[in-house]
């Protein structure tokens, strides 16, 4: 028989009595500084003239809200079937990767690095790179190798198609083992140019690797684009499936970064299939579902694949999906089917159900472009007003964008849009102009916190809650997701604040 | 920097430096690598509370890693802040100086730190930045001590990181105050971060028979205390080789004598205890620790009745780094489990013989990071569980193996004598948990599909 185990963790263990007493007697250490003044800087932390100086800032960022290039590299990399992301460079940046990733998806995550070090910062990477290569090869298997550098080797300017030749040449990998490369230093963009640059660089190696005719076929391919959700990439099978659509997903991450459990780990699971790549080169046209992650892959595509490319949006709302579905539907000549117009109905009667409780509730938003856009026009739709909007890697076209978006609505009036701020520029938005809750990754808990209001959490990285990763937030389902969760937050927030006499069983 | 980086890198009281072997061992090109010497490097220097920590470098750095860790703070969250001068190509072609002081200005405004640390990055330190020079300047301009870390990623691995800001503590911090009052039996802990609050459940067991932590170094620790450290009367070096070099260049230079501990389990706690009290050499406080850990133990044997019965006989595999891979075997052997097979990528070829010590000869050693190689020693050896860090977990998980996580990520202290009983409690949890029976089941279709074939 067994019996119930009870653990304490640090949340409850450390309130204890004896814990306190201790952090009580430690506080001589700290540099000595009263409770009250603690408060009082509490207090000027939300003024005007803390977030006017907050906003001068030049030289330094504070807890940054985006992530480097090689990071969306990897991520493209294991979009497709026996591929090994490998990262050129120092090796502490690929642990960063792994961790991230893993902590996200809550899976394995393989990627390997060249681990260069001081020597290799006199004498070059070229060493590292020919060897690494080999051992990877031949410790891990992969069909494909996709390779990214970090800023190491971009300082030193290490060349690194000479150097995959000469691997080649020294027999480390054979003459016809596919190795796509990219550079991706994490000084210029960020994780969706990484994202864009490898997944560039394996369509357009796979596909030049076997010049000859493209063969016309009556599929469309889709690009997924930095997706974190894999539920995502499912929810679209799902829905092209149902129009009967045939079609490839170019870099299909959703299985590597979601395999069942069934007793056997296996280093790669799923992913585009490599002879599909050339293939699809004579697809009707492509679909990137994410704009911005794909922007250079989308010129490539257009001209070498001669194949329209509708860049986005992001199906994220009503309104965005149905122009998605619409435009599949013109392309590929197929009705859209009943199924789809009934589950479309479904999701606008959630709507108009939570509606009186979203309608006129503010809110702050933070993430990358995409997803950005597709929050502030799903807010739109169910009468959510976006107020503070930051997209730290968004361009000039994301903002005009952005703007176009809120201008069109009566609820979009008070919404401002600031691209390169980070997320203490946030935390004095929140402050000084209070919003009812905010949307965005795991990392901006700590601003919900000082601002007292709930954190919906959609986008990247979510490492503190579980599994909503696998719950789609693109189509009508994913529109529904999000409703679910926006409106039993605020329904949440009801209950916690409600006195007695209000406290309903009825919401 | 050259020069710091290559005295930690040969170290003397390290036993990596032999003759026919010389320095830390050197990552592998090709293989799914560990951290950094920058990763080291913060993982030292981050728990300490009270200051600003600056990362200078592209966005990266600080992007991926801010606010990660395991290490627990009873006061100030400063060190939770992830502050970085960002740079972009036009500062890696210019020059990063202007921004950097511009940070620092920006960070002493305010925040009024007692000090910030400046990190240096693989692209700092390969463009160039004079970050001492800089540190130096900006120490004078505001009087708030601005101290240069010179542990960029490429130098090696995390162990290397750990040893260099070492140094950097040793050349800029300790040594720079004195301490408002000392008492007899003042105790440095090195190599201690507070993961999960292990440090709040030893600080009290020492407070107990009579042993004052001067200067945390760094678990739960203030930029203050460790000015003091070496007004300390012996140091306790915790997470063995990584900070050994702090350690012997203190006895060198303050004449503070030095051991190595561990507070995994009861055995080890005891041994470390009475440890101190050789270094302290006072009677009274060797009768007093005599006490406490006699009081200790039969308290903890009491407590275990129930969790070793469940655990006794039950097989382990344990993949975790350098000191925890020996200090954790002699825990889990007092608990009545065996270590059948035990990682060693991080450990030094002493750490190796200690493995080999507690847990017998014919324990397999996994030398390489595979995660195939753990996956093959469970299934040769036939273990009920496997204890490893965060990244090795889902690994562990899609086999359906039982998992432990022990890494900085980890919520529950194991330190001390009550850490062991907690660490016995999520044993139990983990091997009973319901949810291997249902991935032993077979479903009724998978058995018709049996049946057919």
């Amino acid at each position: 028989m067994t019996k119930k185990v009870e653990i304490k963790d640090h949340n409850t263990l450390f309130q204890s009595e004896k814990y306190q007493q201790q952090v009580e007697n430690k506080r001589e250490f700290e540099n000595p500084c009263t409770l009250q003044e603690v408060e009082e800087v509490k207090e000027y932390t939300k003024t005007e003239e803390y977030k006017d100086k907050n906003f001068a800032r030049e030289g330094l960022t504070i807890n940054p809200a985006k992530a480097c290039q090689p990071l969306g590299a990897v991520l493209a990399g294991l979009g497709f079937e026996g591929t090994l992301p490998f990262v050129h460079g120092s090796q502490g940046c690929v642990a960063y990767f792994r961790s991230h990733f893993s902590r996200h998806f809550k899976e394995p995550v393989p990627a390997s690095s060249s681990s260069m070090t001081e020597d290799s910062a006199v004498f070059g990477g070229m060493r590292n790179l020919v060897e690494g290569l080999g051992n990877s090869a031949s410790l891990y298997k992969p069909k494909m190798i996709a390779m990214s550098t970090t800023c190491m080797a971009e300082v030193i300017g290490d060349d690194l198609q000479a150097f995959i030749e000469t691997a080649r040449q020294e027999g480390n990998i054979s003459e016809d083992f596919p190795v796509p490369f990219a550079n991706t230093p994490s000084f210029v963009g960020s994780h969706i140019t990484g994202y864009d640059s490898m997944m560039k660089s394996i369509l357009s190696y796979l596909f030049e690797k076997e010049p000859g005719e493209i063969d016309k076929t009556e599929k469309i391919n889709l690009i997924p684009g930095f997706e974190t959700y894999t539920g995502n990439i499912v929810e679209l099978k799902k829905i092209l499936s149902l129009m009967g659509v045939e079609y490839t997903v170019l870099g299909d991450h959703s299985d590597n970064l979601d395999s069942p459990a069934n007793g056997e780990y296996e280093l790669y699971y799923g992913g585009t299939k490599l002879e599909d790549v050339p293939k699809a080169a004579g697809a009707k046209a492509t679909f990137n579902l994410q704009k911005y992650p794909l922007k250079k892959t989308a010129k490539y595509i257009e001209e070498k694949w001669e194949q329209p490319v509708i860049n986005g949006p992001y199906p994220i709302g009503i309104e965005k999906t149905d122009a998605f579905i619409k435009k599949v539907a013109e392309i590929t000549g197929k009705e859209i089917p009943q199924a789809l117009k009934d589950e479309r109905g479904r999701v606008i009667d959630a709507f108009t159900d939570s509606h009186a409780y979203l309608h006129g509730k503010r809110v702050a938003i933070a993430g990358d472009p995409d997803i950005v856009l597709g929050l502030i026009s799903f807010c739109l739709e169910v009468g959510i007003e976006p107020v503070h909007i930051v997209c730290t890697n968004g361009d000039k076209e994301f903002e005009v964008e952005a703007y176009a978006l809120l201008k069109a609505s009566p609820y979009g009036i008070d919404g401002k849009v600031y691209t390169g701020k980070d997320l203490w520029h946030l935390r004095s938005l929140l402050l000084t102009d209070p919003v009812d809750f905010a949307i965005g990754s795991t990392f901006m808990k700590f601003n919900a916190k000082d601002a007292d209001i709930p954190l919906v959490r959609v986008g990247f990285p979510i490492f503190d809650r579980h599994h909503l990763h696998r719950y789609p937030i693109i189509g009508y389902q994913g529109a529904l997701n999000l409703l679910t969760s926006m409106v039993n937050t605020i329904l949440e927030e009801l209950d916690k604040d409600a006195p007695g006499h209000s406290f309903d069983v009825v919401r | 920097m050259k020069r710091q980086v290559m005295e930690a890198f040969i170290e003397p009281a390290c036993e990596h430096n032999q003759p026919n072997h010389k320095g830390c061992a050197m990552p592998k090109p090709g293989e799914a690598a560990g951290g950094c010497s920058f990763d080291g490097a913060q993982i030292t220097l981050l728990p300490i509370a009270d200051v600003a920590h600056l990362v200078h470098g592209p966005l990266a750095c600080t992007g991926n890693s801010w606010e990660s860790r395991g290490s627990l703070s009873s006061g100030p969250r400063l060190f939770q802040y992830g502050f970085t001068t960002d740079l972009s190509e036009h500062d890696i072609i210019f020059g990063g100086e202007r921004k950097l002081r511009q940070a620092i200005y920006e960070i002493i405004q305010r925040f009024h730190p007692p000090a910030i640390f400046v990190y240096s990055t693989c692209v700092t330190a390969l463009i160039g930045e004079d970050l001492d020079a800089i540190c130096h300047d900006e120490t004078k301009k505001w009087g708030t001590p601005v101290i240069p870390i010179n542990s960029p990623g490429f130098v090696g691995s995390k162990n290397l990181g750990n040893r260099l800001a070492g140094e950097a503590l040793l050349q800029y911090v300790i040594g720079t105050a004195e301490p408002p009052e000392t008492t007899p039996f003042d105790l440095n802990l090195i190599g201690e971060y507070n993961i999960a609050g292990e440090m709040w459940d030893l600080e009290p067991l020492f407070n107990k028979v009579g042993i004052r932590v001067l200067s945390h170094l760094t678990g739960d620790g203030r930029f203050e205390e460790i000015r003091y450290a070496h007004r300390a009367k012996a140091n306790m070096v915790v997470c063995s080789r990584a900070l050994i070099n702090m350690a012997r260049k203190m006895e060198e230079k303050y004449g503070i004598p030095y051991f190595e501990g561990s507070f995994y389990g009861a055995r080890e706690t005891s041994a470390s205890l009475r440890q101190m009290g050789r270094l302290f050499n006072n009677p009274e406080l060797n009768k007093q620790i005599e006490n406490v850990i006699k009081e200790e133990e039969e308290k903890l044997s009491q407590d275990l009745v129930y969790e070793r019965q469940i655990l006794r006989g039950l097989k382990v595999v344990l993949y975790t780094g350098g000191v925890k891979s020996w200090s954790v075997i002699t825990a889990l052997q007092e608990l009545g489990m065996k270590v059948v097979a035990v990682g060693t990528n991080k450990s030094t070829k002493d750490d190796v013989a200690r493995i080999k010590e507690r847990a017998g000869h014919d324990v397999e050693l996994i030398e390489s990071d595979g995660a195939a190689r753990i996956l093959k020693a469970v299934k040769t050896k036939k273990a009920d569980i496997i204890i490893a860090g965060g990244r090795n977990m889902y690994l562990a998980l899609k086999e359906q193996i039982p998992f432990l996580d022990i890494n900085q990520e980890r919520h529950t202290a194991y330190a001390g004598y009550v850490g062991l009983k907690r660490l016995a409690q999520h044993l139990v949890h983990s091997i009973q948990h319901p949810i291997w029976e249902l991935v032993r089941y077979k479903t009724s279709w998978q058995e018709e599909l049996s049946n057919d074939s």
